[in-house]
């Protein structure tokens, strides 16, 4: 019995860590791939000057995960006729963050640039996205920075307080 | 008389554990955490130590008849 509790609380907090851990590098791939979405809305913008909504349509099919999810409802809550570009990034927003790494401050970034989203002409809009996505380099190089630091702590420390509290316990 | 070693490999390992979480955090540059973790884990050994001790000061009452 002794040692069935022992291996649940071993299990437990080794998950812990590890969820940890992936949160990290979790957090570096989707600013990644958030880089990725806003350039090519950027080229969308500038070279083939298709709505926003298919536009997005068609960078959602480039992407998988949950940023497709927000693409694709983006597209859809416009092509059903939202209030403005910006309520309906923002709606799409409050939904996609519910099960994502981003900080809060990443997540910032992306509600600033859907402020500016619509308001402009393509070239005040590609300023915008260019700005984005300097915000974005800067979290994502913290982000790495973060990543390299901890992601060894965090895998390690989980598993070393598990059995710590399996001695103390004991 | 039984001799209860399990103490003194309680002791042994966490202070082995303490010393490699220490290890953990100084490496990642977490250096005042290494510091609380060495410190709490002197307290626990502590704590559990006095205990024992005090067992040990019941036990001379009780063979000296100091009631």
């Amino acid at each position: 019995m002794k040692w069935i509790g022992a291996v649940f609380i071993l299990f437990a907090t080794s998950w812990f860590g590890f969820y940890f851990a992936k949160q990290l590098t979790d957090r570096t791939k989707q600013i990644r791939a958030w880089k990725l979405t806003l350039q090519s809305l950027e080229a969308e913008i500038m070279y083939s000057q298709l709505p926003l909504q298919d536009a997005c349509r068609r960078i959602a099919d480039q992407m998988n995960g949950r940023l497709r999810e927000f693409l694709l409802h983006f597209s859809d809550v416009l092509a059903n006729g939202a209030e403005s570009t910006k309520l309906a990034w923002m709606e799409c927003l409050e939904h996609y963050k519910k099960n994502v790494s981003l900080k809060q401050k990443d997540l910032e970034i992306l509600m600033q640039f859907g402020e500016t989203l619509g308001m402009h002409d393509k070239h005040s809009q590609q300023k915008q996205i260019v700005l984005a996505l300097r915000h974005l380099e800067r979290e994502e190089q913290e982000a790495l920075e973060n990543h390299q630091k901890y992601d060894r702590m965090a895998k390690t420390l989980g598993v070393l307080t598990g059995l710590l509290l399996i001695i103390l316990l004991i | 008389m039984i001799l209860n070693y399990s103490l003194i490999f309680q002791i042994a390992g966490i202070g082995v554990l303490a010393a490699i979480i220490s290890t953990v955090l100084k490496k990642a540059g977490q250096d005042d955490f290494a510091t609380w973790t060495i410190l709490a884990a002197f307290i626990v050994v502590l704590v559990q130590v006095i205990l024992k001790v005090g067992e040990l000061f019941d036990k001379v009452k009780d063979v000296f008849l100091f009631h």
